[in-house]
Protein backbone atom coordinates (compact mmCIF):
# COMPACT_ATOMS: atom_id res chain seq x y z
CA UNK A 1 0.00 0.00 0.00
CA UNK A 2 1.53 3.24 -1.09
CA UNK A 3 1.01 6.42 0.87
CA UNK A 4 0.08 8.24 -2.35
CA UNK A 5 -3.06 6.18 -2.61
CA UNK A 6 -4.11 6.87 0.97
CA UNK A 7 -7.16 8.96 -0.06
CA UNK A 8 -8.41 6.04 -2.18
CA UNK A 9 -8.11 3.62 0.73
CA UNK A 10 -9.82 6.05 3.11
CA UNK A 11 -12.69 6.43 0.64
CA UNK A 12 -12.98 2.67 0.27
CA UNK A 13 -13.03 2.36 4.08
CA UNK A 14 -15.75 5.02 4.32
CA UNK A 15 -17.84 3.30 1.67
CA UNK A 16 -17.42 -0.09 3.38
CA UNK A 17 -18.40 1.39 6.74
CA UNK A 18 -21.43 3.05 5.16
CA UNK A 19 -22.47 -0.22 3.50
CA UNK A 20 -22.20 -1.98 6.84
CA UNK A 21 -24.40 0.61 8.55
CA UNK A 22 -27.02 0.49 5.79
CA UNK A 23 -27.00 -3.32 5.79
CA UNK A 24 -27.45 -3.65 9.56
CA UNK A 25 -30.73 -5.37 10.53
CA UNK A 26 -33.31 -2.79 11.45
CA UNK A 27 -31.53 0.04 9.65
CA UNK A 28 -33.88 1.94 7.36
CA UNK A 29 -33.35 5.33 5.81
CA UNK A 30 -37.11 5.90 5.56
CA UNK A 31 -38.34 4.67 8.96
CA UNK A 32 -39.75 7.54 11.02
CA UNK A 33 -39.28 7.32 14.79
CA UNK A 34 -42.04 9.77 15.77
CA UNK A 35 -41.03 9.63 19.44
CA UNK A 36 -37.62 11.14 18.74
CA UNK A 37 -37.58 13.91 16.15
CA UNK A 38 -34.59 16.18 15.68
CA UNK A 39 -32.59 14.71 18.52
CA UNK A 40 -28.87 14.67 19.15
CA UNK A 41 -26.73 11.57 19.51
CA UNK A 42 -28.22 8.74 21.55
CA UNK A 43 -27.64 5.01 21.86
CA UNK A 44 -30.52 4.28 19.55
CA UNK A 45 -29.54 6.95 16.98
CA UNK A 46 -25.74 7.49 17.17
CA UNK A 47 -25.95 10.64 15.01
CA UNK A 48 -29.42 11.74 16.05
CA UNK A 49 -32.56 12.00 13.95
CA UNK A 50 -33.99 14.53 11.52
CA UNK A 51 -37.26 16.48 11.65
CA UNK A 52 -39.23 13.37 10.74
CA UNK A 53 -37.42 11.14 13.22
CA UNK A 54 -35.34 9.30 10.63
CA UNK A 55 -31.93 8.00 11.72
CA UNK A 56 -29.31 10.48 10.56
CA UNK A 57 -26.40 8.02 10.50
CA UNK A 58 -28.24 5.58 8.24
CA UNK A 59 -29.39 8.39 5.98
CA UNK A 60 -25.91 9.90 5.69
CA UNK A 61 -24.44 6.45 4.96
CA UNK A 62 -27.01 5.76 2.27
CA UNK A 63 -26.50 9.23 0.78
CA UNK A 64 -22.74 8.68 0.69
CA UNK A 65 -23.12 5.36 -1.12
CA UNK A 66 -25.71 6.68 -3.53
CA UNK A 67 -23.76 9.80 -4.40
CA UNK A 68 -20.43 7.98 -4.79
CA UNK A 69 -21.93 5.21 -6.90
CA UNK A 70 -23.88 7.69 -9.01
CA UNK A 71 -20.95 10.04 -9.48
CA UNK A 72 -18.58 7.18 -10.38
CA UNK A 73 -21.04 5.74 -12.89
CA UNK A 74 -21.82 9.13 -14.41
CA UNK A 75 -18.12 9.97 -14.59
CA UNK A 76 -17.30 6.64 -16.26
CA UNK A 77 -20.12 7.21 -18.72
CA UNK A 78 -19.13 10.77 -19.55
CA UNK A 79 -15.42 9.87 -19.91
CA UNK A 80 -16.22 6.93 -22.18
CA UNK A 81 -18.49 9.11 -24.31
CA UNK A 82 -15.82 11.80 -24.49
CA UNK A 83 -13.16 9.24 -25.47
CA UNK A 84 -15.33 7.77 -28.20
CA UNK A 85 -16.52 11.10 -29.58
CA UNK A 86 -13.13 12.83 -29.33
CA UNK A 87 -11.24 9.94 -30.94
CA UNK A 88 -13.85 9.64 -33.66
CA UNK A 89 -13.64 13.34 -34.45
CA UNK A 90 -9.84 13.25 -34.51
CA UNK A 91 -9.75 10.39 -37.03
CA UNK A 92 -12.80 11.35 -39.08
CA UNK A 93 -12.68 13.61 -42.15
CA UNK A 94 -12.34 17.28 -41.34
CA UNK A 95 -16.01 18.08 -42.03
CA UNK A 96 -17.22 15.50 -39.51
CA UNK A 97 -14.74 16.76 -36.92
CA UNK A 98 -15.99 20.30 -37.39
CA UNK A 99 -19.58 19.18 -36.91
CA UNK A 100 -18.77 17.20 -33.77
CA UNK A 101 -16.90 20.12 -32.25
CA UNK A 102 -19.86 22.37 -33.08
CA UNK A 103 -22.13 20.02 -31.11
CA UNK A 104 -19.62 20.16 -28.25
CA UNK A 105 -19.72 23.95 -28.27
CA UNK A 106 -23.50 23.90 -28.32
CA UNK A 107 -23.51 21.62 -25.27
CA UNK A 108 -21.02 23.84 -23.46
CA UNK A 109 -23.18 26.86 -24.22
CA UNK A 110 -26.33 25.26 -22.78
CA UNK A 111 -27.67 26.86 -19.62
CA UNK A 112 -27.49 23.52 -17.83
CA UNK A 113 -29.26 24.52 -14.61
CA UNK A 114 -32.22 25.63 -16.66
CA UNK A 115 -32.04 22.39 -18.63
CA UNK A 116 -32.12 20.38 -15.43
CA UNK A 117 -35.18 22.26 -14.20
CA UNK A 118 -36.85 21.61 -17.54
CA UNK A 119 -36.08 17.90 -17.43
CA UNK A 120 -37.24 17.61 -13.84
CA UNK A 121 -40.43 19.54 -14.46
CA UNK A 122 -41.16 17.42 -17.51
CA UNK A 123 -41.13 14.34 -15.29
CA UNK A 124 -44.44 13.22 -13.85
CA UNK A 125 -44.82 14.27 -10.22
CA UNK A 126 -45.06 10.70 -9.04
CA UNK A 127 -41.72 9.71 -10.62
CA UNK A 128 -40.17 7.24 -8.23
CA UNK A 129 -37.18 8.39 -6.13
CA UNK A 130 -34.99 5.78 -7.84
CA UNK A 131 -35.90 7.26 -11.22
CA UNK A 132 -35.15 10.75 -10.03
CA UNK A 133 -31.69 9.61 -8.85
CA UNK A 134 -30.94 7.88 -12.16
CA UNK A 135 -32.11 10.89 -14.15
CA UNK A 136 -30.09 13.32 -12.06
CA UNK A 137 -26.85 11.44 -12.70
CA UNK A 138 -27.70 10.77 -16.35
CA UNK A 139 -28.24 14.49 -16.95
CA UNK A 140 -24.94 15.24 -15.22
CA UNK A 141 -23.18 12.67 -17.43
CA UNK A 142 -24.85 14.10 -20.52
CA UNK A 143 -23.57 17.57 -19.62
CA UNK A 144 -20.07 16.52 -18.59
CA UNK A 145 -18.64 15.08 -21.81
CA UNK A 146 -18.11 18.05 -24.18
CA UNK A 147 -15.19 19.67 -22.34
CA UNK A 148 -13.47 16.31 -22.03
CA UNK A 149 -14.23 15.42 -25.67
CA UNK A 150 -12.43 18.59 -26.79
CA UNK A 151 -9.34 17.57 -24.84
CA UNK A 152 -9.46 14.06 -26.30
CA UNK A 153 -9.94 15.53 -29.78
CA UNK A 154 -6.83 17.69 -29.61
CA UNK A 155 -4.86 14.84 -28.03
CA UNK A 156 -6.08 12.51 -30.78
CA UNK A 157 -5.07 14.99 -33.49
CA UNK A 158 -1.54 14.96 -32.11
CA UNK A 159 -1.49 11.16 -32.12
CA UNK A 160 -2.91 11.06 -35.65
CA UNK A 161 0.15 12.89 -36.96
CA UNK A 162 2.57 10.82 -34.89
CA UNK A 163 5.28 8.69 -36.46
CA UNK A 164 3.96 5.46 -35.03
CA UNK A 165 0.54 5.94 -36.58
CA UNK A 166 2.27 6.49 -39.93
CA UNK A 167 4.30 3.35 -39.28
CA UNK A 168 1.10 1.44 -38.44
CA UNK A 169 -0.47 2.64 -41.68
CA UNK A 170 2.66 1.61 -43.58
CA UNK A 171 2.25 -1.86 -42.05
CA UNK A 172 -1.23 -2.00 -43.54
CA UNK A 173 -3.20 -1.85 -40.28
CA UNK A 174 -6.96 -1.48 -40.66
CA UNK A 175 -8.86 1.59 -39.42
CA UNK A 176 -10.33 -0.26 -36.44
CA UNK A 177 -6.88 -1.53 -35.48
CA UNK A 178 -5.54 2.03 -35.57
CA UNK A 179 -8.27 3.30 -33.23
CA UNK A 180 -7.57 0.43 -30.82
CA UNK A 181 -3.90 1.39 -30.85
CA UNK A 182 -4.72 4.99 -30.08
CA UNK A 183 -6.96 4.36 -27.06
CA UNK A 184 -4.24 3.20 -24.60
CA UNK A 185 -2.31 6.34 -25.48
CA UNK A 186 -5.24 8.47 -24.39
CA UNK A 187 -5.14 6.98 -20.88
CA UNK A 188 -2.99 9.76 -19.39
CA UNK A 189 -5.64 12.16 -20.66
CA UNK A 190 -8.75 10.19 -19.69
CA UNK A 191 -7.83 9.16 -16.15
CA UNK A 192 -7.48 12.74 -14.84
CA UNK A 193 -10.71 13.66 -16.64
CA UNK A 194 -12.48 10.82 -14.90
CA UNK A 195 -11.05 11.74 -11.51
CA UNK A 196 -11.93 15.41 -11.93
CA UNK A 197 -15.51 14.57 -12.88
CA UNK A 198 -16.26 12.48 -9.77
CA UNK A 199 -16.09 15.25 -7.12
CA UNK A 200 -17.64 17.69 -9.58
CA UNK A 201 -20.65 15.40 -9.94
CA UNK A 202 -20.90 14.80 -6.18
CA UNK A 203 -21.04 18.53 -5.53
CA UNK A 204 -23.38 19.11 -8.48
CA UNK A 205 -25.79 16.53 -7.09
CA UNK A 206 -25.59 18.14 -3.65
CA UNK A 207 -26.30 21.58 -5.09
CA UNK A 208 -29.19 20.32 -7.20
CA UNK A 209 -30.64 18.51 -4.18
CA UNK A 210 -30.44 21.68 -2.13
CA UNK A 211 -32.48 23.38 -4.87
CA UNK A 212 -34.98 20.54 -4.73
CA UNK A 213 -34.03 19.39 -8.23
CA UNK A 214 -32.01 16.35 -7.36
CA UNK A 215 -32.84 13.00 -5.90
CA UNK A 216 -36.42 12.75 -4.63
CA UNK A 217 -37.43 11.98 -1.04
CA UNK A 218 -37.48 9.65 0.79
CA UNK A 219 -34.16 8.62 -0.83
CA UNK A 220 -31.44 10.34 1.16
CA UNK A 221 -29.07 12.66 -0.66
CA UNK A 222 -26.47 15.22 0.34
CA UNK A 223 -28.64 17.93 -1.13
CA UNK A 224 -31.73 16.88 0.80
CA UNK A 225 -29.81 16.86 4.06
CA UNK A 226 -28.18 20.22 3.35
CA UNK A 227 -31.71 21.63 3.11
CA UNK A 228 -31.97 21.22 6.87
CA UNK A 229 -29.28 23.84 7.25
CA UNK A 230 -31.36 26.68 5.80
CA UNK A 231 -33.74 26.55 8.74
CA UNK A 232 -31.92 28.49 11.45
CA UNK A 233 -34.45 27.40 14.05
CA UNK A 234 -33.27 23.80 13.66
CA UNK A 235 -29.61 24.75 13.95
CA UNK A 236 -30.05 25.65 17.62
CA UNK A 237 -31.74 22.35 18.49
CA UNK A 238 -28.74 20.08 17.87
CA UNK A 239 -25.20 20.36 16.50
CA UNK A 240 -25.70 17.05 14.67
CA UNK A 241 -27.43 18.76 11.72
CA UNK A 242 -23.89 19.78 10.67
CA UNK A 243 -22.82 16.12 10.44
CA UNK A 244 -23.84 15.56 6.77
CA UNK A 245 -22.14 18.70 5.52
CA UNK A 246 -18.96 17.85 7.47
CA UNK A 247 -18.89 14.38 5.94
CA UNK A 248 -19.58 15.77 2.47
CA UNK A 249 -16.61 18.12 2.79
CA UNK A 250 -14.42 15.23 3.95
CA UNK A 251 -15.48 13.05 1.00
CA UNK A 252 -14.85 15.88 -1.45
CA UNK A 253 -11.43 16.54 0.08
CA UNK A 254 -10.52 12.87 -0.28
CA UNK A 255 -11.77 12.77 -3.88
CA UNK A 256 -9.74 15.85 -4.75
CA UNK A 257 -6.67 14.39 -3.04
CA UNK A 258 -6.52 11.30 -5.27
CA UNK A 259 -3.32 11.67 -7.29
CA UNK A 260 -4.37 12.18 -10.92
CA UNK A 261 -1.38 10.36 -12.38
CA UNK A 262 -2.07 7.26 -10.26
CA UNK B 1 3.55 -8.87 -67.13
CA UNK B 2 7.01 -10.30 -67.60
CA UNK B 3 9.82 -7.93 -68.42
CA UNK B 4 8.49 -5.36 -65.98
CA UNK B 5 10.85 -4.34 -63.23
CA UNK B 6 9.66 -4.84 -59.64
CA UNK B 7 9.10 -1.12 -59.21
CA UNK B 8 8.79 1.61 -61.81
CA UNK B 9 8.11 5.12 -60.63
CA UNK B 10 7.32 8.29 -62.49
CA UNK B 11 5.65 10.88 -60.34
CA UNK B 12 5.10 14.46 -59.27
CA UNK B 13 4.25 15.22 -55.67
CA UNK B 14 3.77 18.13 -53.36
CA UNK B 15 1.76 19.76 -50.65
CA UNK B 16 -1.01 22.28 -50.97
CA UNK B 17 1.31 25.27 -50.98
CA UNK B 18 4.33 23.95 -52.89
CA UNK B 19 5.47 21.25 -55.30
CA UNK B 20 8.25 19.07 -53.93
CA UNK B 21 8.97 16.41 -56.55
CA UNK B 22 8.88 16.94 -60.32
CA UNK B 23 9.04 14.08 -62.74
CA UNK B 24 10.91 11.70 -60.47
CA UNK B 25 11.75 8.52 -62.41
CA UNK B 26 13.04 5.38 -60.77
CA UNK B 27 13.31 1.71 -61.52
CA UNK B 28 14.14 -1.10 -59.17
CA UNK B 29 14.78 -4.66 -60.29
CA UNK B 30 14.14 -7.90 -58.43
CA UNK B 31 16.89 -8.49 -55.87
CA UNK B 32 18.43 -5.09 -56.42
CA UNK B 33 19.49 -2.56 -53.80
CA UNK B 34 19.00 1.00 -54.99
CA UNK B 35 20.43 3.83 -52.94
CA UNK B 36 18.52 7.08 -53.10
CA UNK B 37 20.69 9.89 -51.82
CA UNK B 38 20.15 13.57 -51.46
CA UNK B 39 20.68 16.31 -48.94
CA UNK B 40 18.02 17.26 -46.41
CA UNK B 41 15.03 18.91 -48.00
CA UNK B 42 15.64 17.30 -51.39
CA UNK B 43 12.29 15.48 -51.06
CA UNK B 44 13.44 12.02 -49.96
CA UNK B 45 10.80 11.48 -47.29
CA UNK B 46 8.08 12.87 -49.54
CA UNK B 47 9.11 10.35 -52.20
CA UNK B 48 8.99 7.47 -49.72
CA UNK B 49 5.51 8.45 -48.51
CA UNK B 50 4.36 8.81 -52.13
CA UNK B 51 5.52 5.29 -52.94
CA UNK B 52 3.50 3.86 -50.06
CA UNK B 53 0.45 5.96 -50.91
CA UNK B 54 0.73 7.63 -47.50
CA UNK B 55 1.35 11.20 -48.61
CA UNK B 56 -2.34 12.20 -48.38
CA UNK B 57 -2.16 11.54 -44.59
CA UNK B 58 0.49 14.26 -44.39
CA UNK B 59 -1.67 16.58 -46.47
CA UNK B 60 0.17 15.96 -49.72
CA UNK B 61 -0.87 14.99 -53.23
CA UNK B 62 0.77 12.67 -55.80
CA UNK B 63 0.23 12.38 -59.54
CA UNK B 64 1.87 10.03 -62.01
CA UNK B 65 2.41 6.35 -61.47
CA UNK B 66 4.02 3.94 -59.04
CA UNK B 67 3.99 0.54 -60.72
CA UNK B 68 4.66 -2.47 -58.52
CA UNK B 69 4.93 -5.56 -60.73
CA UNK B 70 3.17 -3.56 -63.41
CA UNK B 71 0.22 -2.47 -61.26
CA UNK B 72 -0.25 1.24 -60.66
CA UNK B 73 -0.59 1.81 -56.91
CA UNK B 74 -1.69 5.41 -57.30
CA UNK B 75 -4.90 4.40 -59.06
CA UNK B 76 -5.79 1.73 -56.54
CA UNK B 77 -8.63 2.28 -54.07
CA UNK B 78 -7.41 2.70 -50.48
CA UNK B 79 -8.72 -0.74 -49.41
CA UNK B 80 -6.62 -2.50 -52.01
CA UNK B 81 -3.62 -0.34 -51.27
CA UNK B 82 -3.86 -1.11 -47.56
CA UNK B 83 -3.75 -4.81 -48.33
CA UNK B 84 -0.45 -4.27 -50.16
CA UNK B 85 1.21 -2.15 -47.46
CA UNK B 86 3.20 -4.35 -45.15
CA UNK B 87 2.49 -7.44 -47.28
CA UNK B 88 4.02 -6.53 -50.65
CA UNK B 89 5.97 -3.48 -49.49
CA UNK B 90 7.74 -3.34 -46.15
CA UNK B 91 8.70 -0.01 -44.63
CA UNK B 92 11.61 0.75 -42.32
CA UNK B 93 11.28 4.25 -40.84
CA UNK B 94 13.75 6.94 -39.96
CA UNK B 95 13.38 7.40 -36.20
CA UNK B 96 12.87 4.00 -34.56
CA UNK B 97 11.88 5.32 -31.15
CA UNK B 98 8.90 7.36 -32.29
CA UNK B 99 7.82 4.74 -34.84
CA UNK B 100 6.72 2.27 -32.16
CA UNK B 101 3.53 2.82 -30.18
CA UNK B 102 4.72 3.64 -26.64
CA UNK B 103 1.66 2.04 -25.02
CA UNK B 104 1.99 -1.39 -26.62
CA UNK B 105 4.34 -4.29 -25.97
CA UNK B 106 6.61 -5.46 -28.77
CA UNK B 107 4.60 -8.67 -29.06
CA UNK B 108 1.43 -6.66 -29.58
CA UNK B 109 3.18 -4.78 -32.41
CA UNK B 110 3.88 -8.08 -34.13
CA UNK B 111 0.39 -9.37 -33.47
CA UNK B 112 -1.34 -6.27 -34.91
CA UNK B 113 0.93 -6.22 -37.97
CA UNK B 114 0.21 -9.93 -38.46
CA UNK B 115 -3.54 -9.50 -38.12
CA UNK B 116 -3.54 -6.73 -40.69
CA UNK B 117 -2.98 -9.39 -43.36
CA UNK B 118 -3.65 -12.80 -41.80
CA UNK B 119 -6.85 -14.21 -40.38
CA UNK B 120 -5.41 -16.79 -38.04
CA UNK B 121 -3.23 -15.75 -35.14
CA UNK B 122 -1.52 -18.71 -33.55
CA UNK B 123 1.59 -20.81 -33.79
CA UNK B 124 2.27 -19.51 -37.30
CA UNK B 125 2.77 -16.00 -35.90
CA UNK B 126 4.80 -17.26 -32.95
CA UNK B 127 7.16 -19.26 -35.17
CA UNK B 128 7.54 -16.38 -37.60
CA UNK B 129 8.13 -13.89 -34.77
CA UNK B 130 10.88 -15.93 -33.14
CA UNK B 131 12.51 -16.69 -36.49
CA UNK B 132 12.56 -12.98 -37.32
CA UNK B 133 13.98 -12.00 -33.94
CA UNK B 134 16.81 -14.48 -34.56
CA UNK B 135 17.26 -13.06 -38.02
CA UNK B 136 17.70 -9.49 -36.76
CA UNK B 137 19.84 -10.68 -33.83
CA UNK B 138 17.47 -9.83 -31.01
CA UNK B 139 16.77 -12.04 -27.98
CA UNK B 140 13.98 -14.36 -29.11
CA UNK B 141 12.17 -14.86 -25.82
CA UNK B 142 8.96 -13.87 -24.12
CA UNK B 143 10.63 -11.50 -21.70
CA UNK B 144 11.94 -9.38 -24.56
CA UNK B 145 8.65 -9.47 -26.45
CA UNK B 146 6.80 -8.31 -23.34
CA UNK B 147 8.77 -5.07 -23.19
CA UNK B 148 7.51 -1.66 -24.14
CA UNK B 149 9.36 0.48 -26.69
CA UNK B 150 10.71 2.68 -23.86
CA UNK B 151 12.44 -0.36 -22.35
CA UNK B 152 14.68 -1.14 -25.33
CA UNK B 153 17.56 0.73 -26.94
CA UNK B 154 17.32 2.69 -30.19
CA UNK B 155 19.36 0.06 -32.02
CA UNK B 156 17.06 -2.68 -30.74
CA UNK B 157 14.01 -0.64 -31.77
CA UNK B 158 15.37 -0.33 -35.30
CA UNK B 159 15.93 -4.09 -35.40
CA UNK B 160 12.35 -4.65 -34.19
CA UNK B 161 11.11 -2.39 -36.99
CA UNK B 162 13.15 -4.30 -39.55
CA UNK B 163 11.68 -7.54 -38.24
CA UNK B 164 8.20 -6.00 -38.47
CA UNK B 165 8.86 -4.93 -42.05
CA UNK B 166 9.94 -8.48 -42.91
CA UNK B 167 6.93 -10.11 -41.21
CA UNK B 168 4.99 -10.88 -44.39
CA UNK B 169 8.07 -11.41 -46.56
CA UNK B 170 7.45 -8.42 -48.83
CA UNK B 171 9.15 -8.40 -52.20
CA UNK B 172 10.13 -4.76 -51.74
CA UNK B 173 11.61 -3.07 -48.68
CA UNK B 174 11.67 0.70 -48.44
CA UNK B 175 14.06 2.06 -45.83
CA UNK B 176 13.86 5.79 -45.09
CA UNK B 177 17.20 6.80 -43.57
CA UNK B 178 17.15 3.79 -41.25
CA UNK B 179 20.53 4.57 -39.72
CA UNK B 180 20.33 8.33 -39.25
CA UNK B 181 19.21 8.12 -35.60
CA UNK B 182 21.83 5.54 -34.62
CA UNK B 183 25.38 5.67 -33.32
CA UNK B 184 28.17 4.69 -35.78
CA UNK B 185 28.63 1.15 -34.46
CA UNK B 186 24.90 0.39 -34.60
CA UNK B 187 24.74 2.05 -38.02
CA UNK B 188 27.28 -0.41 -39.35
CA UNK B 189 25.44 -3.34 -37.76
CA UNK B 190 22.13 -2.31 -39.31
CA UNK B 191 23.71 -1.81 -42.74
CA UNK B 192 25.30 -5.26 -42.43
CA UNK B 193 21.94 -6.70 -41.46
CA UNK B 194 20.20 -5.18 -44.48
CA UNK B 195 22.96 -6.40 -46.77
CA UNK B 196 22.60 -9.90 -45.33
CA UNK B 197 18.84 -9.84 -45.88
CA UNK B 198 19.31 -8.87 -49.49
CA UNK B 199 21.91 -11.60 -50.02
CA UNK B 200 20.05 -14.37 -48.20
CA UNK B 201 16.47 -13.68 -49.27
CA UNK B 202 16.99 -11.65 -52.43
CA UNK B 203 14.81 -8.89 -50.99
CA UNK B 204 14.79 -5.79 -53.15
CA UNK B 205 15.63 -2.71 -51.18
CA UNK B 206 15.14 0.97 -51.77
CA UNK B 207 17.61 2.50 -49.37
CA UNK B 208 17.04 6.20 -48.81
CA UNK B 209 19.82 8.07 -47.09
CA UNK B 210 21.96 11.17 -46.96
CA UNK B 211 24.87 9.10 -45.75
CA UNK B 212 26.90 8.16 -48.82
CA UNK B 213 29.23 5.89 -46.85
CA UNK B 214 26.45 3.51 -45.86
CA UNK B 215 25.01 3.68 -49.37
CA UNK B 216 28.34 2.68 -50.87
CA UNK B 217 28.56 -0.18 -48.41
CA UNK B 218 25.17 -1.54 -49.35
CA UNK B 219 23.80 -0.57 -52.76
CA UNK B 220 24.23 -1.82 -56.30
CA UNK B 221 22.95 1.32 -57.92
CA UNK B 222 22.58 4.88 -56.79
CA UNK B 223 20.14 7.64 -57.66
CA UNK B 224 20.75 11.21 -56.60
CA UNK B 225 17.77 13.35 -55.71
CA UNK B 226 18.34 17.08 -55.82
CA UNK B 227 15.74 19.84 -55.56
CA UNK B 228 12.92 17.41 -56.19
CA UNK B 229 14.20 15.57 -59.19
CA UNK B 230 16.57 12.68 -59.95
CA UNK B 231 19.75 14.18 -61.34
CA UNK B 232 21.96 11.11 -61.50
CA UNK B 233 21.34 7.38 -61.80
CA UNK B 234 24.30 5.03 -62.10
CA UNK B 235 25.97 1.90 -60.81
CA UNK B 236 28.06 2.46 -57.70
CA UNK B 237 31.16 1.28 -59.59
CA UNK B 238 30.75 4.18 -62.02
CA UNK B 239 30.35 6.76 -59.29
CA UNK B 240 33.62 8.47 -60.14
CA UNK B 241 32.19 9.33 -63.57
CA UNK B 242 29.36 11.34 -62.00
CA UNK B 243 29.01 14.81 -63.50
CA UNK B 244 26.18 16.56 -61.72
CA UNK B 245 27.25 19.18 -59.15
CA UNK B 246 24.92 17.67 -56.49
CA UNK B 247 26.61 14.29 -56.87
CA UNK B 248 30.07 15.86 -56.83
CA UNK B 249 29.08 17.71 -53.66
CA UNK B 250 28.02 14.45 -52.04
CA UNK B 251 31.22 12.75 -53.15
CA UNK B 252 33.15 15.63 -51.64
CA UNK B 253 31.80 14.75 -48.21
CA UNK B 254 33.37 11.29 -48.27
CA UNK B 255 36.34 10.90 -45.92
CA UNK B 256 38.16 8.73 -48.51
CA UNK B 257 37.61 8.35 -52.28
CA UNK B 258 34.61 6.23 -53.27
CA UNK B 259 36.87 3.62 -54.93
CA UNK B 260 38.56 2.87 -51.63
CA UNK B 261 35.19 2.31 -49.91
CA UNK B 262 34.03 0.04 -52.73
CA UNK B 263 37.22 -1.99 -52.59
CA UNK B 264 36.80 -2.32 -48.84
CA UNK B 265 33.20 -3.47 -49.38
CA UNK B 266 34.10 -6.19 -51.83
CA UNK B 267 36.74 -7.43 -49.41
CA UNK B 268 34.49 -7.36 -46.36
CA UNK B 269 31.61 -9.04 -48.18
CA UNK B 270 34.00 -11.80 -49.30
CA UNK B 271 35.16 -12.10 -45.72
CA UNK B 272 31.64 -12.29 -44.31
CA UNK B 273 30.65 -14.66 -47.10
CA UNK B 274 33.58 -16.86 -46.11
CA UNK B 275 32.59 -16.73 -42.46
CA UNK B 276 28.98 -17.68 -43.20
CA UNK B 277 30.21 -20.48 -45.47
CA UNK B 278 32.46 -21.76 -42.72
CA UNK B 279 29.78 -21.32 -40.03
Amino acid sequence: MRIRLLPVWLLVALALGASLIVALPGASYAYQDREHTLTGASLQHPAGTDELGRDRLVRVSAALLLSLAGALAASALTTAAAAAIGALAAFAPRGVAWLVMLVCDAFLALPWLFLLMMVRSALPLQASPAHSAAITFLVLAALGWPACARAVYSGGLGLKRSDWIMQARASGLRGAQLIRQVLPNLRPLLLPQFLVCVPAFVIAEANLGALGLGIGEPLPSWGGMLLELDNSALLFRTQWVYFPVALLILVLLLLEAIPVEA
Amino acid sequence: MSGDPLLRVQLDAGYASRAVLHDVRLELDFGEVLGLVGSSGAGKSTLVLSLLGLLPWRGGCVTGEVRLRGENLLQMPERQLRALRGRAVGFIPQSPMSALNPALSLERHFREAWRAHQRIVGDALKDRMYALLEEVQLPANRDFLGRRPAQISVGQAQRVLIALALLHEPSLLVADEPTSALDPVTQTQITELLRGLNRRHGASLLYVSHDLVSVLGLCHRIAVLDAGTIVENLNVEDLSCARHPATRRLLGTLPVPAEVLLRYRSQSSKKSYASTALG
